[in-house]
């Protein structure tokens, strides 16, 4: 003990790590009234090490080459010991996490806490959003199967609506005029390096702006009306009298972990091919498309949008332009209250795309 | 004095489910990682015959390492490990000289096995061998 406590008192006297300590955990207050979405934040940075590790490893087996890589898949899930393992909470991890996205952007959307001063938190968020959404589409290449293969010639396919350019666009995105071997070579540099730097790059920024405007407290309906930011100034908003993080709210971030955790788990072991089709388990076969070849679930809606549409670019601009707003809503969206139920066409316009959302993802499902 | 108490019972079951989860994600990472037993390693190796001429050698695994079958002039044959004792890089066979030759550092060493020369300590390590019937069984 005394050996530690040495330790310890040798790097405090260089860095003073009990300041940060204070400053960052228990001097850090949170406001009394906070609830659990707001440890959704943590999940999320949970998750997203799950498969940053969970990657690292596969990566040891993996073989991103068109011949070989549904066979090293196929390796990694029957022959290697705990494959299966690492590699179930990779795919399935990549699902809950999108999953997860989805429910940190609805409750800050309900609780208002996009509006000034938090603006650069929604962009950065929504951004991420995006692109996790993008990681995962590349991820999804990579074991080669019938699935992949012809999951990503859709997906590639529409941006060859684009006017003019289109037709350019897809050969480059797919390095060549079809899906194949450079297209993995492409796919793998974007998911295993490109993706993974700037996200954690814009995870930096995004707890960055947190760090600078201060956590939102959850409005309630006797919040005083008016701005909720005011003045012209740089205003950090502390919450006197509130709770510390540590201990108070860190052991709600772990219990939600646990949650998250917990469900993952569930999935690998109870329902492991929840997120798979039969078509995962064929290799890719560029002269046999399956029938009925369907984008992963958060990608429905988008891909329902498509074929809505009479014609291709209609569709991307639909969709470019409602993803637009979406980015840009607290630009949009500058009314003072931030309490839901004192919003009525808010509520109106976002219970209502949810649940457009959701509609056209099961009518895509069906289709 | 009661307040310890609860405190250490407390941090003693905190540890405790700390130290069961780091074991439950450590045991499938490591087991995942650790290098994966290839055939079985303890069988023979059988060479045919015709492989190996008068003054040839050849080179194979066994047991997971370098070894080397070679014939003398009198149509002898010895099996050694192929890898050199002074700092293990593989040594080659020279059929003028009809010695071993290390390329990393000059040893030399006989057909038997012996140190003929260079800065190897100890002699290679002769394997079992038998001849029949046209195949040569080592191990
Ligand atoms: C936010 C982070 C990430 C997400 C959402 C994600 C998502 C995915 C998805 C959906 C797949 C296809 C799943 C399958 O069918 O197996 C996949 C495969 C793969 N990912 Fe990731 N990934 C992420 C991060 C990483 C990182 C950081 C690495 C490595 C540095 C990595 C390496 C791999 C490899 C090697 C495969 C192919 C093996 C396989 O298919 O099982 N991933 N990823
Ligand atoms: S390793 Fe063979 S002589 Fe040094």
């Amino acid at each position: 003990m005394t050996l530690v406590r040495k330790l310890y008192d040798w790097v405090e006297v260089r860095l003073g790590i009990s300041q940060v300590i204070e400053k960052e955990m228990t001097g850090y207050l949170l406001p009394r009234t906070i609830n659990n979405w707001y440890s959704l934040g943590s999940v999320l940075l949970f998750a997203f090490s799950l498969q940053v590790v969970s990657g690292i490893l596969l990566l040891i087996y993996y073989v991103p080459d068109a011949d070989k890589a549904f066979k090293s898949v196929s390796v990694i899930m029957n022959d290697i010991p705990f494959g299966w393992l690492i590699r179930l909470c990779h795919a399935v991890g990549s699902n809950l996490m999108v999953a997860t996205l989805f429910l940190h952007m609805f409750s800050v959307l309900f609780m208002g806490s996009y509006k000034k001063p938090r603006e650069l938190q929604w962009v950065s968020g929504f951004t991420l959003l995006n692109l996790v959404m993008g990681i995962s589409l590349t991820g999804y290449l990579l074991p080669w199967s019938q699935l992949s293969f012809w999951a990503t010639t859709v997906a590639t396919n529409s941006v060859g609506a684009i006017p003019v350019v289109g037709e350019y666009l897809v050969e480059f995105v797919r390095g060549g005029k079809l899906v194949g071997p450079p297209t993995l070579g492409r796919f793998f540099a974007v998911h295993v390096a490109v993706l993974p730097l700037v996200i954690a790059g814009l995870i930096g920024a995004h707890l960055f702006f947190l760090k600078r405007t201060g956590i939102s407290a959850p409005p309630t309906s006797n919040d005083l009306p008016g701005p909720t930011c005011q003045g012209s100034v740089y205003h950090y908003e502390k919450h006197q009298g509130g709770i510390p993080f540590f201990p108070n709210f860190f052991l709600h971030d772990m219990t939600s972990i646990s949650i998250y955790f917990a469900c993952l788990l569930g999935v690998v072991f109870f329902s492991p091919y929840l997120f798979f089709t039969p078509d995962s388990f064929v290799p890719a076969n560029a002269f046999q498309t399956p029938a009925h070849i369907k984008p992963e679930w958060y990608f429905l809606a988008n891909y329902q949008i498509l074929k809505i549409f009479p014609s291709e670019i209609i569709g991307l601009t639909v969709q470019g332009a409602g993803m637009t707003f979406i980015a840009l809503l607290p630009f949009v969206d500058r009314g003072d209250g931030r309490y839901p139920l004192k919003r009525p066409l808010f509520m109106v316009c976002a219970l209502g795309g949810i649940a457009l959302f959701i509609a056209l993802s099961i009518w895509g499902h069906l289709s | 004095m009661e307040q310890d108490g609860r405190r250490v019972f407390i941090m003693t079951c905190i540890g405790g489910v700390a130290a069961v989860t780091a074991g439950a994600v450590a045991y499938p990472v490591i087991s995942y990682l650790a290098p994966r037993q290839g055939k079985d390693n303890s069988a023979a190796v059988i060479i045919p015959e015709k492989d190996v001429p008068p003054d040839g050698a050849k080179f194979f695994q066994y047991h997971g390492k370098a070894a080397v079958v070679v014939r003398k002039k009198d149509g002898s044959v010895t099996a050694l490990s192929a890898v050199c004792t002074h700092l293990g890089c593989i040594v080659q066979w020279e059929a003028q000289k009809g010695a071993f030759v290390c390329p990393c550092h000059g040893g030399q060493f006989s057909t038997e096995g012996k140190v003929l020369g260079g800065p190897p300590p100890k002699p290679l390590e002769l394997l079992k061998v038998t001849v029949a019937n046209g195949v040569i069984t080592v191990g």
